[in-house]
């Protein structure tokens, strides 16, 4: 018999919910993306407005596209964290509700190992190093006994933030990826900006700073756009192609947000070549924010039982991938 | 002045004993004698302006930092030769069995003394204001009882206590990363070898800047 689970994602700007099956069909994956206002970020209360707003009708619309009744729904999967608190607890209000409502039980997921699951699902990555690089992450990872394990990850701000924070301060609204990618490619100026590895880390803030000055200082935006993209990216492959050395992995695997970007796309599989592995490019569909990894994740953790009462389901703002255990991974 | 090939020795026949993310290593004789050729092989997914830039200040900058090490008494590969245009050190073969390989198969007695040893190494590099930036335990090669620290890449001069404590926090990244099921007696037996030549009170500080660098990791738990 199918077992169905939904799930509901809303730690940032995207809500979203999902039906899969335990067998990894994805049935449906709704959304309502929230932007923000031309040169200014996600304001947490008026992205958890929008939410607010916008639950019922995607929650409906994730069971009618995928064909399944509510009443049939084996469980309700939430991502707890991490993400912005008014955000994640909207969240949090329509899981606890529906599966008071469907009397089902209700399973927590980590947004991140969310992302990394769907990711793996979805390109058939079996045992891959992962590049999460999105709003709120930048981590190098891979399994290693029990858990998720970071390898290395940004000192400062994330990949997104940096795109961002840069396209906002040229005037542009969040998220910024997208036209960053489409002035970058028009320009092959490259202008040099710091190349901050250190160890497995990186670090984007004096990047974010000269690239700032650059624009204000009457540079030309493709030629800063361009020169970001060059410069961070090859940053965080550099990060993975030290991972697969170290770890002898055979696969990449990249999923966020900014798995989006094709430039960084192509620079991660010129850079597994390399390493005779295969780069493993998550769609843009699922690549960002979406209840398909937490309907899945939540699928895998159900499946080895993992739930909570209605009454323990709040949300984790702050909570690392590192310290999540994945039975499922055996 | 760039050499293709260096004098006395042809890295055109060597044996590939690794290619690592930014480096090849050959395996050579120099003059006579074994030696390995660290060669920054060009990356092709980063700019070549960006790529040349990087390759030639990293060659220039691991030589002098492997020089200073050793001036300052830390086991590391003799240095025989840089040639900067084609982002090559030559050096000495270090024989031995990398830490990396050794540890999961080290009884825990072993393990605890190698990594007391190690976390004492790390101190006497710090205590010379080097930090190494890489101290992965597939940089560090047991030898005669001794270990011996490879690629100082990414190492840098620094009297920062920050420095030192990121430093050791990709020393503890590492055995946590890779050799989950047998980190805790090593965490512990590396904090004991730091403390034991650097002294309580240095150690003190820079344990407690890798607890603060800790919390400022993204989703630690501070909400």
């Amino acid at each position: 018999m199918k077992q169905y689970v939904v799930g509901i994602e809303s730690t940032a700007h995207t809500f979203s919910a999902s039906v899969v099956t335990s067998s990894g069909d994805i049935l449906s994956n709704s959304k309502n993306v929230y932007s923000p206002p031309e040169g200014s970020g996600i304001h947490p209360l008026a992205a958890a407005q929008s939410h607010m707003k916008a639950a019922g009708q995607v929650l409906e619309r994730s069971f009618s596209e995928a064909g399944v009744d509510a009443s049939e729904v084996a469980a309700v999967a939430y991502s707890m964290g991490p993400g912005l608190g008014p955000c994640l607890r909207v969240g949090a209000v329509a899981a606890r509700t529906l599966a008071s409502l469907l009397q089902a039980p209700l399973v927590p997921v980590n947004h991140a190992v969310g992302h990394i699951e769907l990711g793996c699902l979805v390109t058939r990555a079996e045992d891959p190093v992962v590049l999460l690089v999105s709003g709120g992450h930048t981590m190098v990872i891979a399994h290693s006994g029990t858990r998720w394990r970071v390898l290395g990850e940004t000192l400062d701000l994330t990949l997104g933030q940096l795109l961002d924070q840069f396209g906002r301060h040229a005037g542009l609204s969040s998220p910024c990826g997208r036209n960053v990618e489409k002035a970058a490619s028009e320009s092959s100026t490259y202008l040099r900006l710091p190349y901050s590895v250190k160890g497995n880390d990186v670090s984007f803030s004096g990047l974010l700073t000269m690239a700032k000055g650059m624009l204000d200082s009457g540079r030309k935006f493709s030629d800063v756009c361009y020169s970001i993209q060059e410069t961070a990216f090859a940053m965080v492959s550099e990060v993975c192609d030290r991972a697969l050395a170290f770890t002898g992995k055979r696969e990449v695997l990249v999923v966020g947000g900014v798995a989006a970007n094709r430039r960084l796309g192509q620079m991660l599989e010129v850079m597994a070549s390399r390493h005779s592995a295969r780069a493993l490019l998550t769609p843009t569909e699922y690549s960002g924010d979406c209840g398909a990894q937490i309907a899945w994740t939540g699928s895998l953790a159900y499946a080895c039982g993992a739930s909570v009462a209605v009454s323990e389901a709040g949300v984790r703002q702050s909570w690392r991938l590192d310290t999540v255990d994945t039975p499922w991974r055996r | 002045m760039t050499l293709s090939t260096p004098p006395g020795g042809d890295s055109g026949t060597g044996r590939l004993l690794w290619r690592g993310a930014e480096a090849d290593i050959v395996a050579d004789e120099w003059q006579g004698l074994e030696a390995v050729f660290k060669i920054r092989r060009r990356l092709e997914y980063r700019l070549s302006v960006l790529d040349d830039a990087i390759r030639l200040q990293r060659t220039v900058h691991e030589a002098q930092m492997i020089h200073a090490a050793r001036e300052a008494g830390i086991p590391v590969p003799g240095l025989y030769y840089v040639d900067p245009g084609e982002a090559t050190i030559v050096m000495e073969r270090v024989a031995g069995q990398r830490v990396k390989d050794f540890v999961g198969r080290a009884s825990p007695d072993d393990l605890g003394s190698l990594f007391h040893r190690i976390g004492a190494d790390v101190a006497g590099m710090h205590a010379a204001n080097i930090t190494h930036g890489d101290l992965t335990t597939a940089n560090m090669i047991r030898r005669e009882g001794r270990v011996v620290y490879v690629d100082f890449g990414l190492s840098t001069h620094s009297t920062r206590v920050e420095d030192r404590a990121v430093d050791l926090r990709l020393a503890k990244e590492t055995v946590l990363g890779a050799h989950s099921e047998r980190s805790d007696a090593a965490l512990k037996a590396l904090t004991e070898g730091y403390e034991s030549e650097a002294g309580a009170q240095c150690a003190r500080a820079v344990m407690a800047q890798l607890r603060s660098i800790e919390r400022r990791g993204r989703y630690a738990r501070v909400v």
